[in-house]
Parts: structure tokens; C-alpha cells; sequence
């Protein structure tokens, strides 16, 4: 009650105060769980691929679907603050791309998501990326109706993001060091940036790779799979139990 | 950077509570930060002054409570010898892995409003 004194007194004796327990974020974990409802109905994998600017997500992706065409359909809705540039470059990989612009915005939010999937009108998608913009601190507040988050970290940047940007680390079920070939070029250690990956997350799962010379896409390819079943599996029980599916 | 964004949706979060209390006019806001929450409480102070600059509401404080999170054993509990922004790898007790409770707060705790019918007695 320090700023008493800053409130004039005449009024101070009308004010009410009410104790509250509100998620400030409640409208955006609203529309996030709408975009969860939606995407469970259509069994479609979503993941949320988080890392600073430059440590390979438009790479990753680039190189996922050159591996799985013809295997998975895949589709990107991808944040970036000004440009069309990495919606393009996904197009010319073959792959259902979306730009959002942000126009300055450091993050993607529940909304944005919304709008985009409205219009991207394409085959139905198995695997949905939703790249965020590269930032390692606001997404990590962001639910965007995804089934876990994917924190990139490439070799280039230290082996001490994971600590430095708790966040981020703590929230994704999965991080993947990108540009391992760089490894004996920049001073990283991989042991060390598993471990401190491990302590905001003991869950956590840590997916080294290169799309540079493809060492380590096989086990990433594999973790995708892996999922898609794992998700549609709950998908069937889900249908099993309750009925019909959508309410619709 | 996203403080802006944080303190647009905390700004109608309030304007929602007191809508239904009546109306009125905000007088202070208090707001649970986590360490985990991505939000830096000095700059949602300063975004707060933005959006509630020239309207109603203009004189409305914000209190920010910071709020550490802990690292857990299972044994041993909370590690009371943690600081916020370091961490340990292993319990210092027993050395067994610990696991991460809390700090992903960003709720909206406390308001205090001027009501409206207050206000209109004062005119």
C-alpha cells in the first residue's frame, strides 16, 4: 500500500479493491485452445519452432520437406517482422506456405495463427509448422494451440542460450542444436548445452543435426513420425470415447 | 519487447473487471510477473504508462510482483539456497536431478477502482 499517498485522499476512501486471479494472457489462450480443438479433429501434428535470428528454422524446414515429400504432407505458417522472403524460399521447396508479416511484432500470437490457417487453403496437412518469428524471449509467452514447442540452437551461438534464455528451454519438449558440422569451428560443447537444456527440462529431448551435410535428419525425421502416430493414436481414442468427434 | 503487447491485453483485462463491477475508474493494478514468464517488469511498467496515457485511466499505477521460481527435489523439496536467474543441476542435499515448479505467472491479482457511482457523487 506504499502509492496510498499518490491517490487523492477525498477519493480514497471510495476505492474498492478486488483480489483477482486472471491469466493476462487469458484472450490468447483462449484462441489457442480453439486452434488445439481444431487440430485434434483433424489429427494434424503442430509444432512451434522457436530460436533466435539465423540458427536455421527456414533451413530445418527447407530440408524436412525435401526428405519427407511424398511421405507426409507438410504445411508452414511462418512470422516474420517485414518480409516474404522465408515463405518463399518454403514454396520453392515445395511446401503449403503462409506468410504472416508481423509489421514489427516480436512473436506470433493465438490470432495471427487463426487468420493465416483460414487462408491457407491446401491439401489437408499432417505436420504443421508454425515458425515463429526469431526471438528467443516473447514467444516462449505465446500458446498458439500447438502440441509442444521446438527451440533451435545452432552451434554458432554458444553452448550457453539454454541458461541465458530459460524461457524458451524450459518450454519446448524438444531442442534441436542446428549446424552441428560447425562443431571443432566455434567453441561449443554439446554435453554442456544438453546439460543445462536438461535442467530447466528433464523431459526434454536434444536432436543434434546438420542440414548441411544431413547428419543427424534421419533421428529428426524419425522424431516427426514418431509423433504424427503418437497423435493419431490418441486421435482415435479420443474418437472411440466420445462420439461423435466434433460437435459441428 | 513484447511488454507492449502484455500490457495492452493486462489494460483490458482491467477494463473487463471493472465493466463488470459496475465501472469506474482504475486506480491501481498488481500483477504477478514469473521468473519463467518471458515479461521483464520494468518494461511493463513503462508500456503500462503508454497504453493508459491520456484516457480515463491515466492516473492508474502498476505493481509488479516478482516472482522467483523453485527447483525441486523429491526428496528434499524446494532447494532454499537457489537465486533467481542461477541454476543447479543437482540437489545440494542428495545430489539427486531437480525438477523446475513455477514462475510462469502472468496473471492480473489486484485492483483498485474508483467506482462509478462514487465518481458521479463527487461532480
Amino acid at each position: 500500500m506504499k502509492r496510498v499517498n499518490r491517490v487523492n485522499r477525498a477519493n480514497r476512501a471510495n476505492t474498492n479493491r478486488t483480489e483477482l486471479r486472471k491469466k493476462i494472457l487469458a484472450a490468447n489462450d483462449a484462441a489457442a485452445a480453439r486452434l488445439r480443438q481444431r487440430f485434434a479433429e483433424t489429427g494434424t501434428l503442430v509444432i512451434d519452432l522457436v530460436s533466435s535470428p539465423g540458427a536455421g528454422k527456414t533451413s530445418l524446414l527447407e530440408a524436412t520437406v525435401r526428405r519427407m515429400a511424398g511421405e507426409l504432407e507438410l504445411g508452414v505458417i511462418v512470422g516474420d517482422v517485414a518480409t516474404e522472403l522465408d515463405a518463399e524460399r518454403l514454396r520453392r521447396a515445395g511446401c503449403p506456405a503462409r506468410q504472416i508479416v508481423t509489421g514489427g511484432a516480436c512473436h506470433l500470437d493465438a490470432r495471427m495463427v487463426t487468420d493465416a490457417l483460414d487462408a491457407l487453403d491446401c491439401v489437408p496437412i499432417e505436420v504443421l509448422f508454425l515458425e515463429n518469428v526469431g526471438n528467443l524471449v516473447c514467444p516462449a509467452a505465446y500458446d498458439l494451440g500447438e502440441d509442444f514447442k521446438v527451440a533451435l540452437l545452432s552451434v554458432a551461438e554458444g553452448d550457453d542460450k539454454p541458461f541465458k534464455y530459460p524461457a524458451v528451454f524450459a518450454k519446448a519438449g524438444v531442442t534441436v542444436v542446428t549446424k552441428i558440422d560447425l562443431l571443432g569451428h566455434a567453441p561449443f560443447d554439446l554435453a554442456k548445452a544438453g546439460e543445462q537444456v536438461m535442467t530447466l527440462n528433464p523431459g526434454a529431448r536434444v536432436v543434434p543435426l546438420s542440414v548441411f551435410d544431413g547428419w543427424g535428419m534421419d533421428a529428426w525425421c524419425e522424431l516427426l513420425r514418431g509423433e504424427l502416430r503418437a497423435k493419431r493414436a490418441s486421435r482415435t481414442r479420443l474418437a472411440a470415447s466420445e462420439e461423435p468427434l466434433t460437435n459441428a | 519487447m513484447h511488454e507492449l503487447s502484455v500490457a495492452e491485453a493486462l489494460f483490458a483485462a482491467c477494463r473487463d473487471e471493472l465493466a463488470a463491477r459496475g465501472g469506474g475508474r482504475i486506480e491501481r493494478a498488481r500483477v504477478a510477473v514469473g521468473e519463467l514468464s518471458g515479461v521483464e517488469p520494468q518494461l511493463l511498467r513503462f508500456a503500462w504508462e503508454a497504453v493508459v496515457a491520456d484516457g480515463p485511466h491515466a492516473a492508474a499505477t502498476l505493481e509488479v510482483d516478482f516472482t522467483p521460481l523453485d527447483q525441486v527435489c523429491s526428496s528434499c523439496g524446494p532447494v532454499a539456497e537457489r537465486q533467481p536467474g542461477s541454476w543447479l543441476r543437482t540437489c545440494p542435499g542428495c545430489d539427486a536431478p531437480l525438477t523446475l515448479s513455477g514462475g510462469g505467472e502472468l496473471d492480473l491479482i489486484e485492483l483498485e477502482f474508483e467506482p462509478a457511482t462514487a465518481e458521479v457523487a463527487h461532480r
